[in-house]
């Protein structure tokens, strides 16, 4: 009975951005409301159908009676339902610093709505071109939202976007189109069956799996096709950028693993392993260029865009290698890192507000001003650094497992090596906001500046309200700190749920 | 071995990574503040000696607290050699605390809270590494102590502390990639990660050269907090920090994790016999009897009384992994013994060091001619610690070094045995001077220092010159003159002041650790089977090799 | 070859479309031009469905009551297309929205001097 309430999935937030765009007329509050409650609504209907799918198996429809492979099949598995729950919760708690920090106009609302359509028909849909369709309408919706920031830059980043984003989506059309030659058909696991009986050596299978991969690389923004990504992320609105960071590249990767798992299946890779090691080297190469750019950025938010790209080829690698724990490992980065690194932007965009602070070196003397803020980025930063028992040491450890299981050292090296990468820019940013002087910026933030000489300065009274982190932004920032190590905690629970999902996908 | 499913191995963790947050909340009251911390070390210090009576008769408590990752449970057990660490790194914490109340409020040091958070933290971690039952677990802790180290190692906010701070997190964090990876090729040879006493069975089938590898790996990891040459520049960069925090850390607590778990990974994960059949026993004991003599030779150039005992703690350290490299069970007795050993006669020195530092602010060995007479009490702390760390009899030192001395002679490897005593004759070479200048020389008249002052390889110009006027590096009058000096330190103008035996000098805050530490030296050196830890260290080694020493 | 170029032709067609539509929106400094670049690569791939939907001698896919009367052209992957058009307009006007926005805050829609107007700011 659950399974034909699948399509509610999308249609509750689609309807609900028609309802925003509605309630805008009466004024924007009632849009910022619309908007909660049906995100509320999405958050509770994929959390109660993700646990469905997890207790009872994988739940399944076809859209309009259609039954698959002729129609459109909606298909929840473990994978699935884990990142549509990410996608709900996420939003509906960044929702709660954009009400504050946004652009505003209903407008917003509804593309952050349409938003959300598109990442959950990605995760839930069983047919690859109404991927390509649904990859679209997330496009069309996050440039608009880069653009809200309605400063020149953002349009000009948003443009650029639009173009990198059009061309892979294009690209991944243009790979659909090659598979739907090789065999007739678009549904998903229909694919898997009929690919085999193509031949995975047929020139069609490989250029289609080619021009899939390269199209999500660069909606995933994997090294050298990211250039559109820093842009895209410095210049959006501070909450845009803590969504667009959490999930749109996130849902872009799970759209890579489903792909490969669910359609091309291990059996391909076994065939064409070239395939696998190119990925791998791919993603490899990308762990690194990633992290070396990420230091050499002055500005924090092109600093985190930056580790995206690194974090995403750790992602890929685990995706990649293919070996349950590795894959795993994969899944875990890919939430962890949603978690993390929407944390780490919505920090970035509260000292802004408070601050006007933009870059490393204006974050001097963070810490001392705003303790808790400061406090919880840096338990966010060493999370994603591997420090145990937070979520980032969960997954670079599934991912080295694998990758040492499988016998690849060299991808070995360089996932151990991340982790000093990843400190790299991180430790910098760290003694910057805890043991350097205030900088001006900071000072001014503070009342004139208070001298540090009081040692008890740093953790008494807090400074005047007006200079004051806001409540939710605290309160999203510590929340995302405290998920980033429970996750990390229970990551063995996490494991025996997703397994027979993960032995589903791995089966030949 | 029995053992007994427990939460005092937890406890004794988590009460001191509780202390954290009632700390942090009484900012604003200092004394309730310090309350905290002490309240702390005892409860910690008391759950820990509660567990050793049953440890002495192989009773093992253990916490468990689930999976942490796939088949690595998350749990703390208080073995022998567990709580061989643990007791020391709690029981000096108390000494410590009372030590830390004098020294940083005589600093009037600035972000005081952070300091006592961060220390109780920073024991927490140790502990953790200490009760940690396998190597996943130890990783979790090791990396946490890095973190909760590095606001120590920065505490003064300057430049050089930063950079000491980077230098820190850098090596500490590479060393714990290694770990991870070491870790993660057990996991995948042997399927497991926990200790077991005498190595991990399925280790011993193993590829030899990935378990070499791993070895390599692990003990590369370790032997970064454990300064091994090369890996040790860090720890006299991080001298920078309080001293409090040298002497706990860098001479107990961080250091002796590293030690630690060198000791875990030749003893609890490959055991002695695989260690010695992969041979890779001979070339880690290889790499600390070059380490504590190159560290020795180094030390005698140090003038900065604290860079002086960093590289003697580097030297020391490696006594620690000398013996149980050499793999023979009464030199393993000898290294395990030093780790308790060294950690009471290293925190006496570096404790002094950071009396003379609140008193004085003197810092370099340079100025400190006739400084006997201004603290006659904290000099002779450091005289009877210095006669420990060279091995004179009746202080811990000797008891350690006299087991080393016999495991390498009967191990058959003699040469090591002539490492040893070659770098006890260099121990005395740099503390004796320290010790000889604060009481048998003054300010105004002392022997020129040519290790210190001159360039390495001698001076090639005549030094005839430099008579008519005073070498700048020289103090010949009672004014320190250098001005671009960054501290201000040296005799006042006069010569030292006179201060009696009574504790003019200081703070009781400071003597009395100062004296208890010493006398905790002084114990393990006279009734060394009385106190507890000889007796520890038998049954660890005797569970170890199944030899019974 | 011949032959390949009298039946696979359109399938050149596709490839020049793809071509010159990349190249049009990498060399070009128009913002506009760079968008008709984008529509003209996304024709190339619409072009690729719809001529992998042929077949010699096939007709238009409406099957008689009787059923029979094939061969068929495929019509799924004209369906795609109808579709894919749509995503395309849609983007199209979303692109042009922004280079609207871009003259209006700099002056200029061209690339090169948009990077001199903000290396100003």
């Amino acid at each position: 009975m659950s399974d034909t309430l699948l399509p509610l999935l999308v249609a509750l937030p689609l309807l609900g951005a028609v309802l925003a765009v509605a309630a805008g007329l009466a004024s924007e509050r009632a849009a910022a409301a619309v908007t909660t409650l049906v995100l509320a609504a999405q958050t509770g209907l994929a959390g109660w159908l993700g646990s469905q799918a997890v207790l009872d198996g994988p739940l399944s429809v076809g859209v309009g009676g259609f039954v698959a492979p002729y129609g459109i099949e909606l298909v929840v598995d473990g994978l699935s339902a884990a990142v549509l729950v990410l996608v709900a919760v996420v939003s509906l708690a960044v929702l709660a610093f954009a009400t504050e920090d946004a652009p505003g106009g209903t407008a917003f609302y509804a593309q952050y709505l349409l938003l959300v359509t598109g990442l959950s028909g990605m995760a839930v849909t069983g047919d690859v071109f109404n991927l390509y369709v649904f990859l679209e309408i997330t496009g069309l919706a996050t440039y608009a939202l880069v653009a809200s920031a309605g400063t020149g830059r953002s349009a000009v980043s948003a443009l650029k976007y639009l173009l990198f984003g059009t061309v892979a989506a294009s690209l991944y059309l243009l790979g659909v189109g090659y598979a739907l030659m090789a065999t007739g058909t678009l549904n998903m696991a229909d694919l898997a069956t009929e690919l085999a009986a193509a031949g995975y050596d047929s020139p069609l299978v490989l250029a289609s799996f080619g021009f899939i991969v390269v199209g999500l690389a660069t909606k995933t923004a994997l090294f050298p096709l990211h250039t559109w990504q820093p842009d895209a992320y410095a210049d959006a609105p501070d909450s845009v950028s803590a969504l667009i960071a959490a999930l749109v590249s996130t849902v872009a990767a799970y759209a890579l693993l489903r792909l490969i798992y669910t359609v091309y299946t291990p059996a391909f890779f076994e065939a064409v392993p070239v395939a696998r090691d190119a990925l791998v080297a791919f993603a490899a190469v990308s762990i690194v260029v990633g992290s070396v750019l990420a230091v050499t950025q002055s500005e924090i938010k092109r600093m985190l865009a930056y580790s995206s790209v690194s974090q995403y080829g750790l992602v890929v690698v685990g995706l990649a290698i293919g070996t349950p724990a590795a894959v795993f490992g994969a899944v875990v980065h890919l939430l962890g890192h949603a978690i993390m690194k929407g944390g780490l932007f919505v920090a970035a965009g509260a000292v802004a507000d408070l601050t006007g602070a933009r870059t490393v070196d204006e974050y001097a003397g963070l810490a001392d001003r705003f303790p808790v803020l400061g406090g919880a980025s840096a338990v966010l930063m060493l999370a994603m650094v591997g420090v145990p028992p937070a979520v980032g040491f969960a997954g670079k450890w599934y991912i080295a497992l694998g990758a040492v299981r499988a016998g690849s050292w060299p991808v070995a090296v360089v996932i151990f090596a991340s982790t000093l990468l990843t400190l790299a820019y991180f430790a910098l940013l760290v003694e910057r906001m805890f043991v350097a002087p205030a900088s001006e910026s900071v000072l001014a933030a503070t009342d004139g500046g208070r001298d540090g000489d009081d040692d008890t300065d740093a953790l008494g009274p807090s400074p005047p309200s007006a200079s004051r982190p806001s409540r939710r932004a605290l309160a999203l920032v510590v929340g995302a700190a405290v998920v980033a190590i429970v996750l990390g905690v229970v990551v063995t629970d996490l494991g025996t749920a997703l397994e027979p999902t993960i032995d589903t996908l791995l089966s030949p | 071995m029995t053992d007994i499913a427990s939460l005092r191995p937890a406890l004794a963790v988590a009460v001191a990574a509780a202390a954290v947050v009632p700390i942090l909340v009484s900012a604003r009251r200092p004394n309730l503040r310090e309350g905290w911390t002490v309240l702390a070390a005892v409860g910690s210090f008391a759950l820990v000696a509660s567990m050793l009576p049953g440890a002495l008769d192989g009773t093992v408590y253990v916490a468990d607290f689930g999976p942490l990752v796939a088949g690595v449970e998350f749990s703390l057990r208080a073995d022998p050699l567990g709580l061989l660490f643990a007791t020391v790194a709690s029981l000096l914490w108390l000494v410590t605390s009372f030590y830390s109340v004098g020294y940083m409020r005589g600093l009037d040091e600035d972000d005081q809270t952070r300091y006592f958070a961060a220390f109780a933290a920073s024991v927490a971690a140790a502990l953790g590494v200490a009760f940690a039952a396998n190597l996943v677990t130890v990783f979790v802790f090791y990396e946490l102590l890095t973190v909760a180290t590095y606001p120590l190692v920065t505490h003064d906010e300057t430049p050089e502390a930063r950079a000491a701070g980077r230098k820190y997190l850098a090596y500490t964090f590479g060393g714990g990639v290694a770990v991870l990876a070491g870790t993660v090729l057990v996991a995948t040879m042997a399927d497991t990660t926990a200790f077991t006493a005498g190595g991990i069975g399925a280790l011993a089938n193993a590829d030899p050269v990935l378990a070499r590898v791993a070895f390599v790996l692990l003990i590369g990891g370790f032997g970064v907090k454990a300064a091994l040459m090369p890996l040790h520049s860090w720890l006299p960069d991080a001298m920078v920090a309080p001293t409090p925090v040298s002497g706990l850390l860098h001479a107990v607590a961080v250091v002796k994790s590293g030690v630690f778990g060198i000791a875990r990974v030749v003893l609890d994960v490959y055991g002695v016999d695989l260690t010695s059949a992969l041979g890779v026993g001979l070339p880690l004991a290889i790499v600390a009897a070059a380490t504590l003599l190159i560290a020795s030779v180094i030390a005698l150039r140090q003038d900065n009384l604290k860079r002086r005992l960093a590289f003697s703690t580097v030297s020391q350290l490696s006594y620690i992994v000398l013996g149980i490299a050499v793999l023979h069970p009464t030199s393993i007795v000898g290294g395990l013994m030093h780790i308790p050993a060294h950690a009471f006669m290293k925190l006496t020195l570096f404790f002094t060091a950071g009396a003379i530092h609140v008193e004085t602010h003197t810092d370099d060995i340079s100025e400190m001619a006739g400084i006997g007479k201004r603290m006659p009490l904290t000099m002779l702390a450091f005289g009877v610690a210095a006669a420990g760390m060279a091995g004179i009899p009746l202080v811990a030192g000797f008891v350690s070094k006299w087991y080393l001395l016999l495991g390498s002679v009967g191990a058959g490897q003699t040469v090591f045995a002539v490492a040893l005593l070659l770098s006890g004759v260099l121990n005395i070479a740099y503390f004796w001077p320290v010790f000889y200048q604060a009481f048998f020389e003054s300010a105004d008249d002392h022997d020129a220092k040519p290790l210190v002052e001159f360039s390495l390889g001698g001076e090639s110009r005549s030094l005839l010159p430099a008579e008519s006027e005073p070498d700048p590096g020289t103090v010949t009058d009672g004014g320190h003159e250098d001005e671009d000096d960054h501290h201000h330190g040296g005799p006042p103008a006069g010569g030292w002041e006179h201060r009696g035996w009574r504790g003019g000098e200081s703070t009781w805050f400071m003597l009395g650790p100062i004296l208890a530490a010493m006398t905790g030296a002084v114990v393990l050196g006279v009734i060394p089977g009385t106190a507890v830890f000889l007796r520890l260290v038998k049954v660890i080694v005797t569970a170890a090799t199944g030899v019974a020493v | 070859m011949i032959e390949l170029l009298t039946t696979k032709y359109t399938y050149l067609v596709v490839v020049a479309l793809l071509g010159i539509g990349a190249y049009v929106m990498i060399e070009s400094d128009n913002f506009v031009k760079k968008i008709i670049g984008m529509n003209v690569f996304q024709t190339g791939i619409f072009v690729f469905f719809i001529s992998s939907a042929f077949h010699t001698a096939g007709r238009s896919p409406v099957v008689q009551s009787g059923g029979g009367g094939g061969p068929f052209v495929s019509p799924l992957p004209q369906v795609l297309i109808l579709t894919a058009i749509v995503v395309g307009v849609s983007l199209t006007a979303v692109a042009l929205g922004l280079v609207v926005r871009i003259y209006e805050r700099y002056g200029t829609i061209n690339e090169r001097t948009l990077e001199e107007v903000r290396a100003d700011e």
